[in-house]
């Protein structure tokens, strides 16, 4: 189980930081996004997180933790808890 | 790195040539005042050493002059003087210097001082590299999201003229962010509607737009359902798009009696103020455009029904996310508000002329973040 944590807004500007920070540790059964200090996010981090589950194995579980009510509500919009767990 | 050396005097030529030249830096000295401006200019130097007296002119104008000959150029000016009292000193740096010390000199001191100012010109010329290369990256993403522009502009002027059944209204952004809304109506009298977000900024955004636009019109002009159309755009997307970009949107499909058909994947509810005021939603409870494979894609469909007077309202999350001068977002229940007062109207272009200004004073003096669309449809079925 491995944690990568964002903080403030979640947005283009982390696209690189945040391919760096999976690419290194793709051989986990969970991950999980602890959101609990994102303040903002947009469709370009939506895109991030499906990037994500794409570079790594389809039979890892990703988390996606914490997030306010505000994110969680996009999440659901786009039915991200197709491809991701929200909690 | 270059010193231009001015001095009158021999030895203090030959003590700073040698201290520079242990610097590995390349000195050229001189004695007077016309010598210096030539050699300025002729060999470039980077750093200048002066005295405030030198034969044939005086070391302030000498300053004053060599600064306004480097222009946009940084090349710090260092006086060397025996003359070190405060009013000189002070009367050096008016001039233009940029550092000050006193004859005689210690050579270590000298050695020190001239390191730091080595420093501060690499350091001038890397931020100097640096800011003419973000200057050009700026231009062209500027370049490039007028273009973007252009691109969407060009397509939407194939869509439906505003009528008292169709308006669109599109306030763009600064950084355009890629709304796309079509209308046209098809050769049974039916009305296709599609308005979509794609994720992303400039160019980028607008790739997926055009065979969007060519798979949507196609289908104005084959009858195509609604639920095919949905899955061919999605197939589309899905190849052509990056695995980080999408778009979101709606299809909606709406006869001439007002029944609706819909798909809807990653956008807001859209909203039908009823005749009498109330407000039911179109859902959308799919994933975007682009993001499932073929066979994992859902073209299941949602129906609703327009009767005469009611209004279909489809508003993108630059609507819902529209800030005012207090950095408060709009959100969904003050949209819903806002509907309910506007298209009290009769007539749909003046309720969206209504609502438009509304947004607009809602914003006030803040800046608008995200492209604003919006679109309203009346049942084409003549009054009862």
């Amino acid at each position: 189980m491995v944690t990568i944590t964002i903080v403030g807004s979640f947005d283009f500007s982390l696209f690189n930081d945040f391919r760096e920070a999976y690419s290194e540790i793709n051989n986990y059964k969970i991950y999980i996004i602890d959101m609990s200090m994102v303040e903002y996010l947009d469709s370009a981090a939506l895109g991030m997180l499906l990037s994500m589950r794409n570079a790594i194995n389809a039979d890892s579980n990703i988390q996606l933790k914490g997030a306010n009510s505000f994110i969680k509500n996009i999440l659901m919009i786009s039915r991200f808890d197709k491809r991701f767990e929200i909690q | 790195m270059k010193l231009l050396c001015v001095d009158s005097e021999l030895v203090y030529r030959e003590i700073i040539s040698l201290c520079a030249k242990n610097e590995n830096v390349i000195v050229k000295a001189v004695d007077c005042y016309e010598d210096a401006i030539k050699s300025f200019i002729d060999f470039a130097p980077d750093i200048v050493t002066l005295d405030v007296i030198i034969k044939g002119g005086s070391g302030f104008d000498l300053v004053k002059k060599l600064k306004s000959l480097s222009g946009n150029r940084f090349v710090p000016m260092i006086f060397l003087t025996s003359h070190a009292t405060d009013s000189v000193m002070d009367k050096c740096f008016k001039y233009g210097a940029d550092d000050f010390i006193p004859k005689p000199f210690n050579e270590v001191l000298f050695n020190i001082r001239l390191k730091t100012h080595i420093r501060h010109v690499e350091l001038m010329k890397e931020m100097y590299r640096k800011n003419k290369a973000l200057t050009y990256y700026q231009t062209m993403i500027e370049r490039e999201h007028d273009m973007a522009h252009n691109v969407l502009d060009h397509i939407q002027t194939r869509s439906e003229k505003n009528s008292e059944h169709v308006v669109i209204t599109r306030l763009s952004a600064a950084s355009f962010n890629g709304d796309l809304a079509l209308v046209k109506t098809r050769p049974d009298g039916a009305r296709l509607v599609f308005v979509g977000d794609f994720t992303g900024h400039g160019l980028p955004a607008s790739i997926g737009a055009l065979p969007v636009m060519h798979a949507f019109f196609d289908a104005v002009d084959d009858l195509l359902d609604v639920n095919q159309l949905a899955s061919q755009l999605n197939r589309i997307l899905f190849s052509i798009l990056p695995d980080y970009m999408f778009c979101a949107g709606y299809l909606i499909l709406m006869t001439p009696h007002g029944d609706i058909t819909y798909w809807g994947g990653g956008m807001p509810h859209a909203f039908i103020r009823r005749a009498n005021n109330k407000i039911d939603y179109l859902q959308s409870n799919h994933m975007p455009l682009g993001i499932l494979p073929v066979d994992e894609f859902e073209a299941d469909l949602q129906c609703n029904t327009l009767n005469n007077s009611d209004t279909l309202i489809i508003v993108s999350d630059g609507v819902l996310e529209l800030k005012n001068c207090q950095d408060e977002m709009l959100g969904c229940d003050q949209v819903r508000t806002l509907i309910s007062e506007c298209y009290a109207e009769k007539s749909l272009v003046l309720a969206q002329e209504k609502i438009e200004k509304k947004l607009t004073d809602y914003r006030g003096e803040s800046v608008q973040l995200d492209d604003i669309t919006l679109v309203a449809l009346r049942n084409a079925c003549p009054q009862q």
